[in-house]
């Protein structure tokens, strides 16, 4: 039985997969949101890892599907599992511990808008690769995405680019 | 010796005597440094801008709602003040030099240009008031900056010039079609700020 918390926190959800951008998020929303107040932050922290179905990973293969069906899972699933692992420590090391990871399987935008209804967080933050618009057209940006249908205020963190 | 008549000077929580309490001073004013927040906030006419101001307020700067206990009130303002400031940004659409009514082009007049330059200034002035009553309010330092120009370019450019800590700009919430037609400033921010952004959505 969960033992409910005198102190009303709202909820913040940061989304993670394995690129370096959103745990430099991750890091960033740490920092800012929960380092300087010790253990009296006023968020609490859900981090949600989505997990992409094996199928759409493979794509429209011809033949030789089944076969590589389950290496993909296999592979999915331990990059799933090194995430969750490196997501943990970092929060650890910046000694936040009353933290939920999450693994959703499904695709990134919709997994992180489920996230945010299911907890009704209060904030949700993202990481932003930074492409250009053409980039962004054709690989799809889940920043984007979460920015215009989450049901919360978002925050999409960039990695400042070095000056030229 | 030299410590012990420092730590009976300051006024604030008296732990042991000794270099220990001198050094954690000196840590703590050095953190509140580094935690200076600069936040930037897009300000416009309307309800949502004011909306994300809130938010901000709310959410970013809360040392008034958290109560530790045995830090004295004074310190507690101070730390809402050192613990950063927000800078309230409002950009004035320059006014068109021409009217296009359905019949003939009429060339705006300078005593006409003159009227409602001071007309919208008039109004930035209002809305800068209004905000930084509401920052005051939260007892958090404001600074407030009038651009001219395109609204998008003009908060991007000064995100990159100042380099706050994040950017809040509200959404209004516009579905896809009236995003394209409309323009979204929240948009174009998030695709071309260099600093975290942060979209406040009106409360459903």
């Amino acid at each position: 039985m969960e033992t409910t918390t005198t102190i009303e926190k709202s909820i913040m959800v940061v989304g993670i997969d394995d690129s370096e951008v959103s745990f430099y998020a991750l890091n960033w929303a740490l920092d800012h949101f929960f380092v300087p107040f010790a253990s009296n932050s006023p968020f609490k922290l859900v981090v949600v890892h989505a997990k992409p179905f094996p199928v759409k990973v493979i794509g429209i293969a011809g033949a030789g599907v089944a076969e590589v069906l389950p290496i993909v899972e296999a592979d999915i699933k331990r990059i799933a599992a090194k995430v969750v692992e490196k997501a943990k420590e970092i929060c650890h090391n910046k000694s936040v511990d009353d933290v939920i990871v999450e693994v959703v399987e499904g695709d990134a935008r919709n997994v992180l808008c489920e996230t945010v209804e299911k907890h009704h967080a209060s904030i949700l933050v993202v990481g932003s690769h930074g492409y250009g618009a053409i980039k962004r057209a054709v690989l799809g940006s889940v920043s984007d995405y979460c920015a215009h249908h989450a049901h919360c205020t978002v925050m999409i963190v960039k990695k400042p680019k070095p000056k030229h | 010796m030299e410590t012990t008549t420092f730590t009976s000077e300051r006024s604030s929580e008296v732990g042991d005597a000794g270099e220990g309490n001198m050094q954690q001073q000196v840590q703590a004013v050095a953190e509140v440094e580094k935690k200076q927040m600069k936040v930037m906030v897009a300000i416009e006419e309307c309800e949502e801008s004011f909306n994300a101001l809130k938010w901000a307020l709310e959410n970013l700067f809360f040392f008034l709602s958290s109560s530790s206990a045995g830090v004295a009130a004074e310190t507690e303002l101070t730390q809402n003040q050192e613990h950063g400031i927000v800078i309230l940004l409002h950009v004035q659409q320059p006014f068109q030099n021409y009217i296009v009514p359905v019949g003939p082009i009429i060339h705006a007049t300078p005593s006409m240009l003159m009227s409602v330059r001071k007309a919208q200034e008039q109004n930035s002035a209002v809305l800068m008031a209004r905000a930084l009553k509401l920052c005051k309010e939260r007892q958090v330092r404001a600074e407030a900056m009038i651009l001219d120009g395109e609204p998008k370019e003009m908060i991007c450019e000064a995100a990159e010039q100042i380099q706050p800590t994040i950017l809040v700009v509200g959404s209004r919430g516009l579905g896809k079609i009236k995003r394209a037609f409309l323009g979204s400033v929240s948009d174009y921010c998030a695709h071309h700020a260099n600093c975290p952004i942060l979209i406040v959505k009106p409360p459903k």
